[in-house]
């Protein structure tokens, strides 16, 4: 039963198990694009969880990324080009992008970096909104349905097959990194950027690696977004985006592959399921409400997020310093 | 032979002259302690060799090998340590949230192998490169006598054991010259006695350099071989232990501090 300890194979056996699901019990359409959608922000929030939670580096504007990810494969995709192809173009092209926000990350620290992305952000999405050649501006982009050697991944259940294969491949490729050198240098450029500078690590290289694989998984998933919707427009990638995808991760747990995803399901179906209770399905802005209020409550009380609660509780129990726990797995 | 050679190193902040300057050369094979009242700009100096800060004015040449010469105000700060020198901070600095062997595995960083592409898919040559890098990190840390600890968070140790795990984490990086800056502080006499061994049995069993700061006149006059001492920035004496221990203008600079005597 060792085999099981092993992280790799959890995520393969899990994603198999939650891939079936719906195969087995009969879900509605939307229950189903909702479940679709939790897959593809928890990519997103993998990727921004290498960001703030191993390398310790805010960004305010990843939203920007994932649009960018779902014009690029709508519009390649429109133009005949193959899916696979254009999915990985739109993770190559914001990869290449996050390696100037590395550049801005060098220069500035904590709320100027957080400000300066926020300014990147923005811009991008008014690009989004202005280059109407590329991306139709606000009428919006209609997506085709994703395919591989002429398999339509049409139906909601196929398609959550395919996200959840993406999910698991990228949940197994930045636990390996993130438990090898690569990983080591990001935590200690958060924990001491003297120590790591000492150790030989520069600091440079990590930000633009940090930055760069943050924003591939954005694109990633942006693209995934466009051939499951089918439909995007400006608006979508704004702040609001961004903010959704930094409470994911603080929710979550910083620092950790399972916290992303916890955070991501967390952000996105419970919204759904208070929409549904009578009085408070009226309130407007509800998800927005609830967002904040998570993160007000997660700082104060679940300081290492969801995923980490169980070892929170038992800490608080022995009334020892919770600062003390692990941020590495 | 000077495995480290300072020459007239000066720098300043605003109108302060922290270091003024100040030359000295490091024996191969020996070690050297540089001393000094607070304040005085010992660490400063640490800062500049190994390219924290940058100096105003002098040189620095190390000299890790025969046939080798560095310039180390060539280099930026995260290439030093490639080159044979690596330090230890002050008030220690870890990597507080990964577990002792993990810190001492970041003191590898320079000579793991592997891309990025590779790690991420954990291929051979990232496997045989990790089984290689614990090997080694964990002989250093039986060395020093922390077997058992190794996975323990390095931020919820004791600070006589954290500062264990700093000094590991410059050995595994195999240097010809490790600057220590403060390397006793806040350890009791216990632990600064076994500290002294451990220092001398570094430089005898793996021919490593020392540089080290120390208040701890104790261990100083116990192991350096020859000392510098420096007051506002300035060279005032120079010499073996009990040269420095008689020399009036020593006594002077530590005058009322009582540091001196032991
Ligand atoms: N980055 C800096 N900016 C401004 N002043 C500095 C800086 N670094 C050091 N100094 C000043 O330089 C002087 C020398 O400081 P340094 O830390 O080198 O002393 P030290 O000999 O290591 O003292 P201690 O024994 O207390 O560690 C001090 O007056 C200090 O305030
Ligand atoms: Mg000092």
């Amino acid at each position: 039963m060792n085999i099981l300890k092993n992280k790799p194979i959890q995520y393969i056996l899990l994603g198999l198990i939650i891939a079936i699901t719906p195969f087995i019990f009969n879900f509605q359409r939307g229950t189903l694009t909702m479940f679709n959608t939790v897959i593809i922000y928890s990519i997103v929030a993998i990727g921004f969880n290498i960001l703030l939670g191993y390398a310790g580096q805010i960004s305010l504007g990843h939203a920007a990324f994932m649009g960018l990810g779902a014009y690029i494969s709508g519009y390649l995709t429109n133009m005949g080009i193959p899916f696979i192809l254009s999915i990985l173009i739109a993770g190559v092209i914001p990869m290449i992008i996050g390696l100037i926000l590395g550049l801005v990350a060098l220069r500035l620290e904590g709320h100027y970096l957080a400000i300066a992305t926020l300014g990147f952000g923005v811009t991008i999405q008014q690009i989004f909104k202005e280059w109407t050649s590329f991306t139709n501006g606000y009428s919006g982009m209609r997506g085709q349905p994703a395919s591989i050697f002429g398999f339509s991944f049409r139906s909601r259940e196929s398609f959550f097959v395919l996200a959840i294969v993406i999910l698991v491949l990228l949940s197994i490729f930045a636990y390996n990194l993130l438990k090898s050198k690569t990983g080591r240098a990001l935590i200690a450029m958060r924990d001491s950027e003297h120590a790591a500078q000492a150790m030989g690590i520069s600091l440079l290289k990590y930000k633009l690696i940090a930055f760069s694989i943050s924003a591939f998984y954005a694109g990633i998933a942006g693209s995934l977004y466009i051939h499951l919707i089918r439909f995007i427009e400006p608006n979508q990638w704004g702040v609001e985006l961004s903010l959704n995808l930094l409470a994911m991760v603080v929710i979550g747990g910083l620092a950790s592959i399972e916290g992303s995803i916890i955070g991501a399901f967390f952000l996105t179906v419970i919204p759904d399921i208070l929409k549904e209770i009578p009085m408070l399905g009226e309130i407007r802005n509800l998800s927005t409400i609830l967002t904040g209020v998570s993160l007000i409550l997660v700082i104060m009380f679940l300081p290492l997020g969801i995923a980490r609660i169980n070892i929170q509780i038992k800490e608080k129990l022995n009334n020892k310093n919770t600062k003390k726990t692990a941020l590495n797995q | 032979m000077s495995i480290l050679k300072v020459k007239d190193l000066s720098i300043s902040f605003g109108g302060l002259k922290a270091v003024d300057k100040l030359s000295f050369e490091v024996k191969e094979n020996s070690i050297y302690g540089l001393i000094g009242p607070n304040g005085a700009g010992k660490t400063t100096v640490f800062n500049c060799i190994s390219r924290f800060y940058t100096p105003d004015e002098g040189k620095i040449n190390f000299h890790p090998r025969d046939n080798k010469e560095y310039n180390l105000l060539d280099l930026k700060v995260y290439e030093v340590i490639s080159k044979g020198l690596v330090r230890t901070f002050q008030n220690v600095e870890l990597v507080k949230h990964l577990s002792i062997l993990d810190n001492l595995l970041i003191g590898m960083h320079t000579t793991t192998k592997g891309g990025i592409i590779s790690q991420g898919l954990k291929l051979l040559n990232v496997r045989k490169e990790e089984k290689r890098i614990r090997k080694k990190a964990m002989e250093v840390i039986e060395f020093l006598g922390l077997k058992g600890l190794e996975n323990q968070l390095a931020g919820s140790q004791p600070y006589g054991i954290q500062k264990l795990v700093e000094l590991g984490r410059t050995l595994v990086s195999e240097p010809k010259l490790i600057i220590l800056d403060e390397p006793a502080a806040g350890m009791n006499s216990n632990e600064t006695e076994t500290l002294s061994k451990l220092i001398k049995r570094i430089r005898d069993e793996f021919n490593i350099t020392i540089l080290l700061v120390e208040h701890d006149m104790g261990l100083v006059m116990n192991i350096c071989e020859e000392i510098c001492v420096i007051n506002f920035g300035k060279k005032i004496a120079q010499g073996t232990p009990s040269e420095i221990q008689n020399n009036p203008a020593v006594q002077e600079a530590y005058l009322g501090k009582g540091e001196v005597s032991c």
